[in-house]
C-alpha cells in the first residue's frame, strides 16, 4: 500500500477529489434517509390485517327504494343465506366495514361508566356469528358470539349489547394484569359490555398515522347492520376466489334484481388501494436513490478516466520504473478509497443532521443507527466497483509510455 | 550483461508494418559504457526499450543477465525492471505531484523493503547527485538539470545493475548535460552499465563505446578504445557485430 504518497499527491488535486467526497457525503445522507424511510414504509405496508386476505372479497350492495326496517332485514338475511349456498363460498357475514377501507367507526374505551379520559381508542366491528369463520380468525380465549346473541341494528338504534368480542391488543390494553375475558369495559353510553372472547389479530379499518397507538385495537359487536346499502364480506373456498366473485353477483341479481351492486372487490384491491400512497413514495425514494447512486458512480467513473488520461505518462513511468499492473488498479482503489472515506465520514454527520431536522419537522422516527455502516459500506463497494473499469485501462497503459511521449 | 542475437522488431498496425530494429546484434558487458548513436526513427529507442523490458521482441533473442526476456510475463518484467534496471527519460518523468523524496520512493514501494530501509537509500541516492537538501521541493521548484540528477537519483536509490538512458540531456542546457554526464560516469566507474542514447556526438565520444545505429540495423561499431584514466577498459573484441 501506498497511502502517504497517494494522500500526498490527492492534496494537490484537491478541487476533483473534493467534490466527489462531498458527491459522496450528500448521496449517504440521502440515501441512509431514503432507505430508512422506504424500509419503515415496507414494513407498515406489509402488516397483516389478521384475515384471510388471498380469499376474501367485498360486495357493496344498495336496495332500490328505502323499505322498512323490516324489509331491510329480511331483505338481507335472504342475501346471506344466497351467498352461503353458493358452492364456491366457505362463509360469508354482513358488516359496515372491513380494514383498511379507511372508513368506521370508533369509541373511546373506559373502564368505568364516568371514566373522564379512555384508556384507549377502539374500532367497532359491527358483524355475527359468522364472522369469526369468514374472516378466518383465531380465538385465543372465550367463545364465538351464538346466533341468538345477533341483534338488529337500525339507523336510530344507538348502545350497545351486552356482550362483544375483542383483539388481544384491545384486552391487553384494558386489562394489562389480568385476562380480560368475562370483564366489563364502557364504550357507548354508561351501559357495561362483558368481554365473552378474545381473538389473536385484527387490524383497524385505517391506515393513518392517528391511529398508530390502536392500529390493532378492535370490537366485534354482535349486531347487523340494518340499512338500505350494506357490505357483504364473503370467503371463497381456496382457489375459487374469481368464479365465487362472479357467481355471488349473478346469484344475487338472479334472486331480487332491485338492486345495485356498486363494487365486488377482492381484498387484494382493498390493499392495493390503501397503501397506494405508501408505496409510491417507497417507489419514488427507491428511484431518489437508484439515480443518486448512479450519478455517484458516474462521477467517481469520469474523475478517474480524466485522471488516467492525465497521467499517462506517469502511469508509463510507474510500470518502468517496476509497478505491475496489480499495483496500477491498486493505486486508483486506494485513491478511490482515500476519496470515499473522506465523504462516509462528512455524509455520516450530514445523515444524522438531515434526520435530525426530518424528525423536528416531519412525522418521523430516529434513523436505526445500522443504517450508516449499512450506507457506508454500500458506497465503498459503489466506488471501488465505479473505479475499476477506469484503473483496469490505466493498468493498461503500456510501460513504452515513459519513453515514447514527450 | 545484456545480448541481443538476430534481434527483431517490428510494429504492425492496421495499415503498415514498421521494421523497427532487423536482426540486431549486440552484446554488452558488465560494467560497459555504451552510447548509442543514429539518426531520428532508426530504432534506438526501440532498442533501448526491448534492453528495458518495457517492449516485447517480435524475433531473435534477448538474454538479460543470463534470462531469457522473451520467456518473461508481465509481472515477472515488471519485477525485474524494478530491480536490475534503472531509467533515466529525456524529459526527466518525475510525479509533478510527489515531492523528489517520493518520487525517489516510487520504484521502492514497488518491493517489498521497510521504510527504514527505503529512507537510507533515499538519503543516500539524494546525497550521490547533490540534491540532499531539496527533499521536501517538488519537481516544479527545480531546474531541468536539477530534476534530472533527482531522476538519477530515482534510477539510483534502487541499485540497479544497468541503467538505460534514454537522450538523459536532450532537454537540457550544455552545462547542465555536462553536469548529467559527469554524474553518469561516476555512476559507471563505481559498477553499473549504462547505455545512453545521445544526439549528442561530443558526449558519444566521452562513452567507451559507440553503437551506431541506422535504419534498425547495427551499421557501425566504434572500436576506438577511448583512454579516460579512471575507467576501466573493455574488452576491445567483445562485441558482436
Ligand atoms: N508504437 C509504435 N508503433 C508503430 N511504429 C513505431 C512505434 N514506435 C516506434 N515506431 C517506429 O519505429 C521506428 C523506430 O523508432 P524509434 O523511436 O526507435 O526511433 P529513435 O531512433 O528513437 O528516433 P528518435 O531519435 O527520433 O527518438 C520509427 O520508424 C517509428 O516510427
Ligand atoms: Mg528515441
Amino acid at each position: 500500500m501506498e497511502i502517504g504518497p497517494i494522500f500526498s499527491a490527492l492534496r494537490r488535486n484537491k478541487v476533483g477529489a473534493l467534490l466527489i467526497a462531498l458527491q459522496v457525503a450528500l448521496t449517504l445522507a440521502i440515501i441512509c434517509n431514503a432507505l430508512f424511510i422506504i424500509n419503515e414504509r415496507l414494513a407498515f405496508i406489509a402488516r397483516p390485517t389478521g384475515i384471510d386476505e388471498g380469499n376474501i372479497f367485498v360486495i357493496k350492495n344498495l336496495w332500490v327504494g328505502r323499505g322498512t326496517d323490516a324489509q331491510n332485514t329480511s331483505l338481507l338475511q335472504t342475501d346471506l343465506q344466497t351467498l352461503r349456498d353458493l358452492p364456491g363460498v366457505a362463509d360469508v357475514y354482513s358488516t359496515n366495514t372491513v380494514p383498511l377501507t379507511n372508513g368506521g367507526w370508533s369509541d373511546g374505551v373506559n373502564l368505568t361508566a364516568d371514566q373522564e379520559h379512555s384508556t384507549t381508542q377502539a374500532a367497532n366491528y359491527f358483524v355475527d356469528e359468522h364472522a369469526l369463520n369468514t374472516m378466518d380468525i383465531k380465538l385465543v380465549a372465550g367463545r364465538n358470539f351464538k346466533p341468538e346473541e345477533i341483534t338488529d341494528r337500525a339507523e336510530r338504534d344507538s348502545g350497545l349489547p351486552d356482550s362483544m368480542i375483542v383483539t388481544q391488543e384491545f384486552a391487553q390494553k384494558m386489562f394489562p394484569t389480568e385476562s380480560a375475558l368475562g370483564k366489563a369495559v364502557y364504550m357507548e353510553g354508561k351501559k357495561p359490555t362483558t368481554i365473552i372472547g378474545i381473538i389473536e389479530n385484527l387490524q383497524v379499518p385505517w391506515v393513518g398515522s392517528w391511529v398508530k397507538t390502536w392500529g390493532y385495537t378492535a370490537a366485534l359487536i354482535p349486531q347487523r347492520m340494518i340499512r338500505q346499502n350494506s357490505a357483504y364480506v364473503v370467503r371463497a373456498k381456496p382457489g375459487q376466489l374469481q368464479t365465487a366473485m362472479k357467481a355471488a353477483e349473478t346469484k344475487l341479481f338472479s334472486i331480487n334484481p332491485l338492486r345495485v351492486i356498486s363494487s365486488v372487490k377482492p381484498f387484494s384491491e382493498i390493499r392495493a388501494k390503501a397503501y397506494r400512497g405508501d408505496r409510491a413514495m417507497a417507489i419514488l425514494l427507491s428511484i431518489v436513490c437508484s439515480a443518486l447512486l448512479i450519478i455517484t458512480a458516474l462521477g467517481i467513473v469520469g474523475l478517474a478516466s480524466f485522471w488516467v488520461t492525465q497521467r499517462r505518462k506517469q502511469i508509463g513511468t510507474r510500470r518502468a520504473l517496476g509497478a505491475t499492473r496489480r499495483n496500477i488498479v491498486n493505486y486508483f482503489q486506494t485513491e478511490n478509497l482515500l476519496i470515499t472515506l473522506v465523504g462516509i465520514v462528512l455524509g455520516i454527520v450530514l445523515a444524522v443532521g438531515l434526520n435530525l431536522w426530518l424528525v423536528n419537522n416531519f412525522e418521523l422516527t430516529r434513523l436505526t443507527w445500522w443504517y450508516l455502516p449499512m450506507g457506508a459500506v454500500m458506497i465503498l463497494l459503489l466506488g471501488q466497483a465505479a473505479v475499476l473499469p477506469p484503473a483496469r485501462r490505466a493498468a493498461s497503459v503500456p510501460p513504452a509510455v515513459a519513453t515514447r511521449s514527450a | 550483461m545484456l545480448k541481443m542475437t538476430r534481434l527483431e522488431k517490428v510494429y504492425r498496425t492496421h495499415l503498415i508494418e514498421t521494421h523497427a530494429l532487423r536482426s540486431i546484434d549486440i552484446h554488452v558487458r558488465e560494467g560497459e559504457f555504451v552510447a548509442v548513436t543514429g539518426p531520428s526513427g532508426s530504432g534506438k529507442t526501440t532498442f533501448l526499450n526491448i534492453a528495458g523490458l518495457l517492449e516485447t521482441l517480435t524475433g531473435g533473442q534477448y538474454m538479460l543477465d543470463g534470462v531469457d526476456a522473451s520467456k518473461l510475463d508481465d509481472n515477472a518484467r515488471s519485477k525485474l525492471r524494478n530491480e536490475k534496471i534503472g531509467f533515466i527519460f529525456q524529459s526527466f518523468n518525475l510525479i509533478p505531484d510527489l515531492n523528489i523524496f517520493d518520487n525517489i520512493d516510487v520504484p521502492l514501494r514497488y518491493r517489498r523493503m521497510s521504510a527504514a530501509e527505503r529512507k537510507g537509500r533515499i538519503d543516500g541516492a539524494l546525497a550521490r547527485v547533490g540534491l540532499a537538501s531539496r527533499m521536501k521541493h517538488y519537481p516544479s521548484e527545480l531546474s531541468g538539470g536539477q530534476q534530472q540528477r533527482v531522476a538519477i537519483a530515482r534510477a539510483l536509490a534502487g541499485s540497479p545493475r544497468l541503467l538505460l538512458a534514454d537522450e538523459p540531456t536532450g532537454n537540457l542546457d550544455s552545462l547542465m548535460a555536462r553536469g548529467v554526464m559527469e554524474l553518469l560516469e561516476e555512476i559507471n566507474r563505481q559498477g553499473t552499465t549504462i547505455i545512453m542514447v545521445t544526439h549528442d556526438p561530443e558526449l558519444a565520444a566521452r562513452a567507451q563505446r559507440n553503437i551506431h545505429i541506422m535504419d534498425g540495423q547495427v551499421t557501425d561499431l566504434d572500436e576506438q578504445p577511448r583512454l579516460r584514466s579512471s575507467t576501466p577498459m573493455p574488452d576491445k573484441n567483445t562485441h558482436v557485430a
